[in-house]
């Protein structure tokens, strides 16, 4: 696959009557053609995850700039990666997930922050800022986190009388009797097999094979009951009703909740983070190399630390908030749901992901062939 | 002196169609084999070649050392197979009724055939999910022969058309005049004759099935994964190059192999024939 080429059209239009805004479009229409020789005025190149910014707040922040904002989407850091890897350039921000943002920090892709540009930095929460992934915050500002979780139908566990706090659900054959063939896990080596060593007891960082293997065993005992392996289907399955029990990303089932409550289902989708602990995920603003306006990223950045700006993520698709100033302005329903705003207790025992070395990774990726295949 | 000049214009002729295999077929092949011997980055991609002795089969040699890999090489040519036997059987009828059908009826009907190809690939396959869903057949491995054999089933009907619409009508009278029953002129005229049609669209149809990643990721359950897939996750997913170059090369040479076999059967075949008649 290769890379897009990005066409700057001309913005700026002359303030002109008549001939004069005839040339004016006759010059845009000759500068859409030299394109690549092109400046770009004033516009914001953005490379962001789908559905992650509402266009309201890119309104506002079109309006306050006086510029414009041009997003392309991406639906997982891998595609990301891989697009940079094959040459996209002209990007001046991405919003990688930790262990990308640590890959893209090593392979020297990214530009170092100018805090001197970011008043409003003070506003990330202490537990989200100094990442293991950037220490001390050289090149990347957190925006939003997820946790990866158990998302369920209320009623229906309820009168199961089944444990909806513990990877046993979807882990232990006793409990997975009276839900077999309900149940949905992602599919993702990396995701699963974390949740597996959570429930074990083991770091999802861990580096030793024999553990792994253990999660193995316990994922092959496991998977007769679950219906299939799914990223992004269980929503609709959730909120539909076909499916009781889903291993997903806890602003998944957020939407997964609201559309249920919008179609009027007579039950309910509620998500839980496991006692065990889990994975979190937290996605930060990064500055591409390729970029040419650094400082209109700058002023985006910091337009996003704003609280009422940063709000809009958790009210929009029910992520996680990694700033302080947010809080206040966040629907109070959402900042009191403890599986989208871990308490101290529990942010405790969630785990990010990190990139292992090439060895591992191949030993890890013959054990899901072995699990998808057995 | 027989036909003058036919070196330099068998040259200008057979060049173009050399040359493109050159570099599109075997140069690719050639560096796909290279990244199977080297190693894979630490970010994926490929380690830096810093000498001869970064080079090894390290990747073969651990694709052999498991038997799970056999299994899904084994898995995909039996939904291969199984996906070109019942496209043969559907678009057999099919084709052969197009190509009785009145001339300006035909292209009508073969229109009719590619029409699917307007409309997006993923989004006929979403329509299977709605359709396969309350049938309960989602997720199993019924539906992963469904999807593909929808997928691939042009493929099959269009060389069979073009193949049996040549057929000369002579010929199956000539086989009535001779007494031969409606199944033996089947049999014995049509069939054999049509064979270089349904080889062709055998081929058409089993090497893409192999390669086929988003069907069975959309449709199949918790066990449905193909070579296709495995590839797959080796370059996005797990960024392992080597190991996908390495598969990819196995896949190759096992369809390459399986054609040569097919190809020496069939004029076996033909030959058998001959000496029957």
């Amino acid at each position: 696959m290769t890379g897009r080429r990005r066409p700057f059209s001309g913005a700026a239009m002359m303030p002109s009557c008549g001939r004069r805004l005839l040339l004016a479009a006759a010059l845009a229409v000759a500068a859409g053609m030299l394109a690549p020789f092109a400046r770009a005025e004033d516009v914001l190149h953005l490379y962001n995850w789908n559905n992650y910014i509402s266009d309201d707040t890119l309104r506002r922040f079109e309006q306050r700039c006086g510029c414009r904002v041009r997003q392309d989407y991406y639906s997982d850091n891998e595609e990301m990666l891989a697009k940079l890897e094959a040459g996209a350039v002209g990007y001046d921000l991405l919003v990688p997930t930790g262990n990308a943002v640590e890959s893209l920090i090593r392979r020297r892709a990214l530009r170092p922050l100018d805090k001197a540009r970011l008043p409003h930095l003070g506003n990330v929460k202490p537990e989200f800022a100094n990442p293991w992934f950037d220490p001390g915050n050289r090149y990347s500002v957190p925006y939003a986190s997820t946790v990866t979780l158990i998302g369920y139908n209320v009623e229906k566990l309820r009168s199961l009388g089944l444990p909806t706090d513990s990877w046993a659900l979807i882990f232990e054959p006793r409990h997975l009797e009276k839900i077999r063939g309900k149940v949905t896990v992602l599919n993702s080596q990396r995701e699963l097999m974390a949740a597996a060593m959570r429930y074990l007891g083991h770091s999802v960082q861990e580096r030793d094979p024999t553990k792994w293997e253990e999660a193995e065993r316990l994922i092959l005992r496991a998977k007769p009951y679950w219906a299939t392996f799914s990223n992004s289907t269980y929503i609709k399955d959730l909120a539909i009703g076909n499916i009781w029990v889903a291993h997903g990303y806890s602003n998944d089932m957020f939407r997964a909740r609201e559309d249920a409550k919008a179609a009027g289902r007579p039950f309910g989708i509620g998500f839980t983070t496991p006692k065990e602990g889990a994975v979190l995920a937290v996605d930060s603003f990064v500055l591409h190399k390729s970029g040419g306006r650094p400082d209109l990223a700058h002023k985006f950045i910091d337009f996003m630390l704003e609280g009422e700006n940063a709000a809009d993520v958790s009210n929009l698709i029910g992520a996680g908030n990694t700033n302080a100033a947010a809080m206040p302005h966040i629907r109070p329903e959402i900042a009191a749901e403890p599986a989208i705003f871990p308490p101290p207790a529990t942010l405790r025992q969630l785990e990010m992901l990190r990139d292992f070395d090439p060895k591992l990774r191949r030993t890890l990726s013959r054990m899901w062939t072995e699990i998808k295949v057995r | 002196m027989n036909a003058p000049g036919t070196r330099p214009t068998r040259w200008l002729v057979t060049a173009p169609p050399t040359l493109f295999l050159l570099v599109f077929f075997l140069l690719p092949a050639l560096i796909v084999v290279l990244a199977s011997l080297r190693q894979p980055g630490e970010f994926g991609g490929l380690a830096p070649l810093t000498g001869l002795a970064d080079l090894g089969a390290e990747a073969y040699r651990f694709l052999l050392d498991d038997i799970v890999y056999a299994e899904i090489f084994a898995r995909s040519f039996v939904v291969a197979g199984l996906t070109t036997l019942i496209c043969i059987v559907l678009a057999y009828p099919l084709a052969w009724l197009i190509a009785r059908s009145p001339q300006k009826r035909r292209d009508l009907l073969v229109l009719l055939v590619i029409l699917p190809f307007a409309s997006n690939f993923l989004v006929r396959i979403y329509a299977w999910i709605m359709l396969l869903g309350p049938a309960n057949l989602l997720y199993t491995p019924a539906a992963v022969i469904v999807g593909m054999v929808y997928v691939h089933l042009p493929f099959m009907i269009l060389p069979l058309y073009t193949n049996l619409e040549k057929h000369d009508p002579a010929l199956l009278e000539a086989a009535q005049d001779l007494g031969a029953s409606a199944w033996t002129r089947f049999w014995r005229v049509t069939f054999p004759l049509s064979l270089p049609g349904i080889f062709s669209g055998s081929a058409l149809v089993f090497i893409p099935v192999l390669g086929m990643f988003a069907v069975p990721e959309l449709l199949g359950g918790t066990g449905d994964i193909l070579i296709g897939n495995l590839i797959k996750e080796q370059f996005l997913d797990n960024r392992d190059w080597p190991l996908g170059s390495a598969l990819s090369i196995l896949l190759t040479v096992l369809v390459l192999l399986l054609a040569g076999i097919t190809a020496w059967a069939a004029r076996r075949g033909l030959h058998g024939t001959e000496a029957v008649s």
